[in-house]
């Protein structure tokens, strides 16, 4: 799974399309140096140096797979930093380990049920490794001959010298591989590899050495080094696949697509088990490893207690992934009950997990996060903006004097300046609203509003108390 | 360092074991090397017409009949391929153990079987590949 979002990465990269700029694009690890010990400023992470290395310790049982099926949660307010922190454990973890990223809220769909959404995310979060082996020639052309009999008919021979940097060597060729050989236009100088067992050329690109046989080249000629070493190489690739995947391959009824068009619907049990079967009987023979990987839940107080039983049983599973929740919750209601519980999540489930606060961030700390983001959305700020910044992010949020970056950016620009001044900051702070000033708004204007029942309700509270 | 005599051992073991991955790859060139002469002999043995051949046996060139000639071409063939496998399948040992003094993780999945072809070409699938 991750390899394939770095490989999508790339592909954006080199389109040069527009990147969006998340808005945890910065972070880039846990900022730990190698003893666990977190740098205040590193990797795009600031502060939470407790929290952080906590998740540093967590990443480290989970990369010798001492932790499977266990949970962590990231408790503390809004806006400290939990998703940043599960952010980083991904980018930590690197692209061989599956991580899956959920909010509470995506498993409510009228086409799924809770259970089915919370078990593709939890087979999404588990990789099984297996290794392709093949056999393979690969080298350098130096010579295609091919013969046609004189008659025009009958079989053709031919002979083709490959080379390596140490080795030179003649094949003959038979009917077969001509056709391929001419099919795949080879001439001198390509550089291709030959798979042993079905025989498939495929081209690599033109030797450097042949670079200049030719005045005029297309664009897309791509150019190799000739290859090292011995000619008959067994090339072994390992991948890693999630349980997910092989059970949307196995369960669809018709066409490929149904891996990509991501709407796969429920998958059967039965296939499933089957799944489960066959990559037990691949351990068995050592053809198949279990890479348990990372299922993210933020907001994890959307759940229900349906969901909460279900992930309670399901972290007892052999092969469960560790499971990061996140919540910015205190002692709340568990929905789908009456009872009260701390962060809204039952208490058995709660005794199940290793719980890491986050702490609010101090006005220092703010700052540096601002500077950051300032950076990575490539405004440059004045210093006392940078201060009245931060006094912002302090008195409404950090999330709203983020918001404000971008936008008074956008003013600055505007009047031609390339630094962000102190007036855009005021300037945008007039255009938008924080939370609070919005509420103050409210308060005074609500009777203009529409379906406003405030004052209804009001009404009401006191009916029922009287 | 506090130890000078245990970090040397330290380093010598190291440099021995990367110093026998080196001469393995190269040994394992040298015999594909063997192989494709091989190869090449035994083709041009089949294309003789001659009930004899020459062959050299160490120093010695002697003549020999076709029958023979390549009977002992296709038993070095066979001998190289089991060398060049075995000298393979060991050298995954050995990066390994290489890695395991340098206090890096094991190179992941590189003690595990290979997959057969047709179940290769299922998990293909999950890996974006179309069936072929």
């Amino acid at each position: 799974m991750a390899s394939i979002a770095a490989a999508k990465v790339a592909e954006v990269r080199e389109t040069t399309r527009v990147e969006r700029v998340g808005a945890h694009s910065h972070i880039r690890g846990l900022g730990l140096d190698d003893s666990l010990e977190p740098r205040v400023v590193s990797q795009g992470m600031v502060g939470q140096l407790t929290a952080r290395r906590a998740a540093g310790v967590v990443l480290e049982m989970i990369k010798e797979g001492k932790i499977a099926g266990r949970a962590i949660l990231l408790a503390g307010q809004p806006g400290t930093g939990k998703t940043a922190i599960a952010m980083g454990m991904a980018q930590a973890l690197g692209a061989d380990t599956p991580f899956t990223s959920m909010a509470g809220s995506e498993i409510y769909s009228l086409e799924m049920s809770k259970t089915e959404a919370l078990t593709q995310a939890i087979r999404k979060s588990i990789g099984v490794r297996i290794k392709e082996e093949t056999e393979i020639i690969e080298g350098e052309v130096v010579e295609v001959q091919v013969d046609r009999p004189a008659t025009g008919v009958g079989t053709k021979v031919g002979k083709l010298t490959l080379k390596t940097t140490e080795m030179e060597t003649i094949y003959d060729l038979g009917g077969k591989m001509i056709e391929c050989i001419m099919k795949e236009k080879v001439q001198a100088g390509d550089v291709i590899t030959i798979d042993k067992a079905t025989g498939k050329i495929s081209k690599l690109g033109r030797s450097f050495t042949r670079a200049r046989d030719y005045d005029a080249t297309g664009p897309q000629t791509r150019f190799v080094q000739c290859p090292e070493g011995e000619l008959q190489k067994r090339k072994e690739v390992v991948h890693t696949v999630s349980l997910h995947e092989v059970d949307v391959i196995n369960s669809r009824t018709h066409g490929f697509l149904a891996l990509f068009s991501g709407d796969t619907g429920e998958i059967k049990s039965e296939v499933r088990e089957q799944i489960n079967a066959k990559v037990a009987e691949w351990r068995e023979e050592g053809k198949a490893e279990i890479v348990p990987g990372v299922l993210f839940i933020d907001e994890v107080h959307m759940l229900d207690i349906e969901c909460f039983s279900f992930l309670n049983r399901a972290l007892e599973n052999e092969m469960a992934p560790v499971v990061i929740m996140a919540t910015n919750r205190g002692i709340t209601r568990i929905r789908g009950t009456n009872y009260v519980s701390p962060h809204g999540i039952p208490i058995d489930l709660l005794d199940r997990m290793n719980i890491v606060a986050t702490k609010p961030y101090e006005e220092k700390e703010l700052k540096e996060i601002l500077k950051i983001r300032c950076e990575e959305e490539d405004c440059e700020m004045a210093e006392d903006a940078l201060t009245v910044l931060t006094r912002i992010a302090g008195e409404t949020s950090l999330r709203y004097a983020i918001q404000l970056i971008t936008t008074a950016g956008l003013v600055s620009r505007k009047r031609k300046s390339n630094e962000v001044q102190m007036e855009d900051i005021k300037r945008v702070y007039s255009l938008f609203l924080d939370e609070n000033r919005s509420m103050q708004f409210l308060k005074e204007y609500q009777d203009e509003f529409m379906f406003n029942d405030m004052g209804d309700s009001n009404d009401a509270m006191e009916v029922t108390d009287g | 360092m506090e130890n000078p005599g245990k970090s040397l051992l330290h380093l010598t073991q190291i440099e021995e074991k990367a110093q026998e991955i080196l001469s393995d790859r190269e040994e394992i060139v040298a015999l594909d090397k063997q192989r494709n002469q091989n190869r090449e002999a035994i083709r041009a043995v089949q294309r003789l017409d001659n009930s004899t051949a020459w062959i050299t046996v160490g120093p010695l060139l002697v003549k020999m009949p076709i029958k023979k000639v390549s009977n002992i071409l296709n038993n070095d063939q066979v001998r190289l391929d089991v060398e060049v496998n075995k000298l393979r399948s060991d050298l995954k040992v050995k990066v390994n153990a290489l890695r395991d003094l340098e206090h890096t993780s094991p190179v992941p999945g590189l003690m595990l079987n290979p997959l057969s072809k047709a179940e290769m070409n299922a998990v293909g699938q999950a890996l974006g590949r179309s069936s072929e």
